[in-house]
């Protein structure tokens, strides 16, 4: 690890939009606004904890799910760094695993819930993100009092990703529509609470949040959840190792902090996201060192899928092929129907075994690994909405009418959360969502509003041919990853592929019963990449159900909360 | 062996998977015995227990049901050799249970409470605990993580903790060792008499057995009904939260004279805070289920004791269900139905767990048990034939 050379704290005041960071007595300079995280790779420290075993661990999916970016801040414990904004100068320590509680606190008078204000939104939507801003616009211009929850500073989500700093990001149109579309969300008069995490949901319409530390209950009279998705886990050799990340996590570096990852990048995965990534590191002077992807070519025969594609969204085809045009200028090697197979630590970086039908081995300083999507559904699954296994996959889709209606009366699903079918397709989910939330409360929807709807829903179809062209095009040739007996499955408890088949042979075949046996799943991130990972593996043991009781039962909080934080009531509004 | 081989016919099917049923079935296969455990699969009381040993009585139960005092005072003395035969146990099979007996603390926040439990530790004294009370400077040096309002506690030596995931797994790999048959998908419909002893129906399996042991928590209740048993017991499904791990800091498991909780740290630094929180069920599948109250009163509540707490993340909760009865357990043979069994352990059942299997096992085995458990008979709810 390196930590880049800098002046000392004193100089730092002439500066104004620059930040002191003390990581363990070095001074670093933050973006003021930038995530920590960001600061972090921008000073090239990747390793920032280390688990139980005593193995290094740094940033993997920058997006406040995967829990391992821990570090403690202000004489904090376990503060996940990609969501911590340095808005002021900072005491950073690496964590480690297991350390002493501290002490001298002073006691605090037990509470009810009845200590915690209740908000009645008309409606409540949860997550900023495309199918979130579009469902609330759409409420709020339908006449109803809307509430909009994020839990990160900025909203956005993860796929307009606003930028955090005040210069050093090269905006572009994808941020300027969400910009846009942000901006038109605060001006219709929707109410926006950011750092807010709504972390529980209870029957009939009931959730639970950490508003900025606070603890705050909602009791809405419709709710729309568009909690987005995160990446699916890549459980190779070497997974864990601090450099290696998800597409997601580097893009967001570089987009909301105008950060890389690192000098030297090899991408690898399934998508076009690792192509836009590679075209924006490019531009941001890094050394793209290839794209491998586990698709085919383009070839002659997926003629039929690029014309369906471009009829549905010739932007949208426009900009892959610009993305393509941009590596190839590069020379980045573009490595089709590969994959990454297993990574180590070398010398000078980390080496990625390439496998698939252009086998090598790359040496990088950043892996990042974009191997598609699940969605943030555990809200949903909290509350008990009915759940199916996704076709071809290994995670559940929420069932849903058109309109984002679930058989939980008053409760909407929308985006990403609910099925995997990106950003536009989430954000006309949103707006019909929205306006079916409207309508459940009685409001009658003006003339321009059906014809906003109107327009929404042909949106929802044209992004959805997209989508499955796109995929068509994309269609993977391998599905699940090669993983060992020594592969880790389950990062925070560090369960690997061997612990789990030890439980086979004891005769475990549920679920559950192999949590309970391996403890796989029962980390901080909930069994976020393990779960989909255990369902594949289940599926190749025996004939079985496979339905949403079959893997891991859901579980609330569904991030961890603090009790201090549970136990201070939010100021009432 | 597990799972499909399920014959037609065995000895004995034990209906419930959890610490006893497990524990029953491996006693009576080293005894050469073939055996069955049907298990539903589902969440229970064994698979989500939280781990305490408890020894002194529970001032939740005593608040609850003062009625049944005297029969907690009858089984008391089972306490002290619940935990040490779990101690046996975890020696017999050389397994780590990750079991500390580092004793219990009921605290108390005001002189009422000390009152009450000085007298409680008398009673207990006499029944032959190891019970004394601590006032606040005594408490200060063994649990300085105790908050200021804490005015002092009654500490029984004899209590402690252990992981109810290592135990689970070690006493199921023992007991499938010995030759029992563990099926863990078979959720026990009926048992039927018939001329020779017994059809069991699990899903669509039918298996005829000459003994049947019920262990099954509340889910023993409708399965003995149907055979003409009634039993008074309930299901109270109950709430459990768990912290991120720290180094450890809290050795005794924490009670309380006068509110629900426990509260203890696990060898692998995780605090976990139960006590007695009520959950519900819920979904198609009567899942256990978490409220919101209970979360928030029970984390708080842990926090107000031991102030440190308030610094860690609950990472998880969940819910599982804990089996009420009349005080005292049902364990033994049923009047009138030859073969049939019972084995509930009542209040605290997951520490009275493998003494009480042990105890229903030799009386399956035609011995006389080391206790004498004619008060703890089945048959004592009526419905005698």
């Amino acid at each position: 690890m390196t930590v880049q050379s800098v002046p000392p704290a004193t100089q730092q005041s002439t500066a104004p939009d620059l930040v002191p960071v003390d990581l363990d007595g070095v001074v670093l300079h933050a973006r003021r606004g930038e995530s920590l995280a960001a600061c972090l790779a921008g000073a090239g420290v990747v390793a920032l904890r280390t688990t139980r075993t005593g193995a290094e661990r740094g940033m993997f999916c920058g997006m406040g799910v995967c829990q391992d970016c821990l570090v403690e801040v202000d004489g904090r414990a376990n503060m996940r760094a990609c969501m911590v904004k340095v808005d002021r100068p900072l005491r950073v320590r690496r964590e480690a695993f297991g350390r002493p509680p501290p002490t001298a606190m002073i006691g605090a008078a037990p509470k009810t819930v009845d200590d915690m204000p209740v908000l009645r939104p008309d409606v409540l939507v949860v997550g900023g993100g495309p199918a979130g801003l579009a469902a609330a616009l759409a409420a709020r211009r339908a006449g109803a009092d809307v509430l909009l929850l994020d839990e990160r500073s900025a909203l956005g989500g993860q796929y307009f990703k606003q930028p955090a700093v005040s210069s050093g990001v090269r905006v572009d149109g994808q941020h300027e529509t969400g910009r846009r579309l942000v901006e038109a969300v605060r001006e219709a008069g929707v109410t926006v609470r950011s750092n807010a995490l709504v972390w529980g949901a209870f029957t009939p319409l009931e959730f639970a949040a950490d508003i900025e530390g606070s603890t705050a209950r909602l009791c809405p009279r419709a709710a729309i959840i568009a909690t987005g998705a995160y990446e699916r886990a890549w459980a190779v050799p070497g997974w864990t190792l601090p450099g290696v990340m998800t597409t997601g996590a580097a893009q967001t570096l570089w987009r909301t902090a105008g950060r890389l990852p690192g000098k030297r990048v090899l991408i690898a995965g399934n998508g076009p996201l690792n192509l836009q990534l590679a075209t924006e590191l490019l531009a941001g002077g890094a050394t793209v060192v290839a794209v491998v992807e586990s698709a085919s070519a383009p070839s002659p025969a997926g003629i039929g899928d690029i014309l369906r594609l471009t009829m549905a969204a010739p932007g949208l085809a426009a900009e892959g092929l610009r993305m393509v045009a941009a590596c190839r200028r590069a020379g980045v090697p573009m490595i089709h129907e590969s994959h990454v197979a297993a990574i180590e630590q070398g010398e000078d970086g980390l080496l990625a075994r390439i496998g698939g039908r252009h086998g090598q081995v790359l040496e990088a300083d950043i892996v990042c690994l974009g191997y598609g999507f699940v969605p943030s559904n555990d809200l949903l699954r909290a509350i008990g909405v009915p759940h199916a296994p996704a076709a071809g996959g290994y995670h559940l889709e929420t069932m849903r009418d058109e309109s984002g209606a679930t058989d939980i009366a008053g409760l909407f699903s929308v985006g990403d959360c609910t099925r995997i079918a990106g950003a536009r397709v989430a954000q006309a989910e949103g707006a019909l969502a929205g306006f079916a939330a409207a309508r459940h409360l009685g409001l009658a929807l003006s003339a321009d509003a059906r014809t906003e709807e109107a327009r929404a829903r042909s949106a929802s179809n044209r992004h959805h041919r997209f989508q499955r062209a796109l995929w068509s095009l994309y269609r993977p040739t391998i599905q699940a990853p090669p993983s060992d007996s020594g592969t880790i499955l389950c990062r925070c408890e560090e369960v690997t592929l061997g612990d789990v088949e030890a439980a086979f042979a004891e005769g475990l075949v549920a679920a559950g019963a192999i949590k309970r046996r391996t403890r796989l799943g029962m980390g901080r991130c909930q069994g976020r990449y393990c779960a989909p990972a255990l369902e594949a593996l289940l599926d190749t043991r025996q004939p079985r159900v496979h339905d949403e009781y079959s893997g891991f039962a859901p579980r609330v909080p569904v991030k961890p909360i603090r009790i201090a934080d549970l136990a201070r009531p939010m100021d009432a509004p | 062996m597990t799972g499909a081989n399920l014959p037609n016919e065995i000895g004995t099917v034990v209906v419930g998977g959890g610490v006893l049923g497990m524990c029953i079935a491996g006693f009576l296969a080293e005894e050469g015995r073939d055996v069955a455990v049907l298990d539903s699969g589902g969440p229970a009381g064994s698979n989500a227990n939280a781990g305490s040993l408890h020894v002194q009585m529970q001032s939740r139960f005593m608040r609850m049901y003062p009625e049944q005092v005297p029969a907690l005072e009858s089984a008391l003395h089972f306490y002290p050799k619940a935990v040490a035969f779990w101690h046996e146990m975890e020696r017999k099979l050389g397994a780590d249970f990750g079991m500390k007996i580092t004793g219990g603390l009921m605290i108390a926040e005001d002189h009422d409470q000390l009152a009450f439990l000085t007298y409680k530790a008398g009673r207990e004294r006499a029944l032959g605990l190891d019970a004394h009370i601590l006032d606040r400077v005594e408490l200060e040096r063994i649990a300085p993580y105790l908050g200021p309002s804490v005015v002092g506690a009654e500490l029984c030596a004899n209590e402690g903790k252990l992981n109810p995931l290592q135990a689970n797994a070690a006493l199921r790999n023992w007991a499938v060792a010995g030759g029992a048959l563990i099926v863990d998908d078979a959720t026990v419909s009926e048992v039927r008499r018939d001329a020779s002893g017994f059809r069991i129906q699990a899903g669509d399996r039918r298996i005829r057995a000459g003994t049947v042991v019920l262990a099954a928590g509340a889910g023993s209740r409708p399965i003995a009904a149907a055979l003409g048993l009634p039993l008074s017991i309930e299901a109270e499904p109950l709430h459990v939260n768990i912290t991120e791990p720290v180094a450890p800091f809290i050795h005794h498991m924490i009670q309380h004279a006068d509110r629900p909780i426990t509260l203890k740290q696990f060898a692998s630094g995780h605090v976990v805070i139960g006590g007695g929180w009520p959950a519900h069920r819920a979904g198609p599948r009567d899942h256990p289920t978490v409220e919101l109250s209970s979360l928030i009163g029970n984390a708080t509540l842990a926090q107000h004791i031991a102030p440190a707490v308030g610094q860690l993340s609950i990472i998880r909760t969940w819910a599982g269900i804990n089996t009420t009865t009349d005080g005292k357990g049902i364990l033994g043979p049923v009047d009138g139905i030859p073969g049939l069994f019972v084995a509930i352990p009542g209040d605290a059942g997951y520490t009275l767990g493998p003494f009480s299997a042990r105890l229903v096992a030799d009386s399956v085995l035609g011995r006389t048990p080391s206790e004498d458990i004619a008060s703890f008979t089945p048959s004592r709810f009526g419905g005698g034939r």
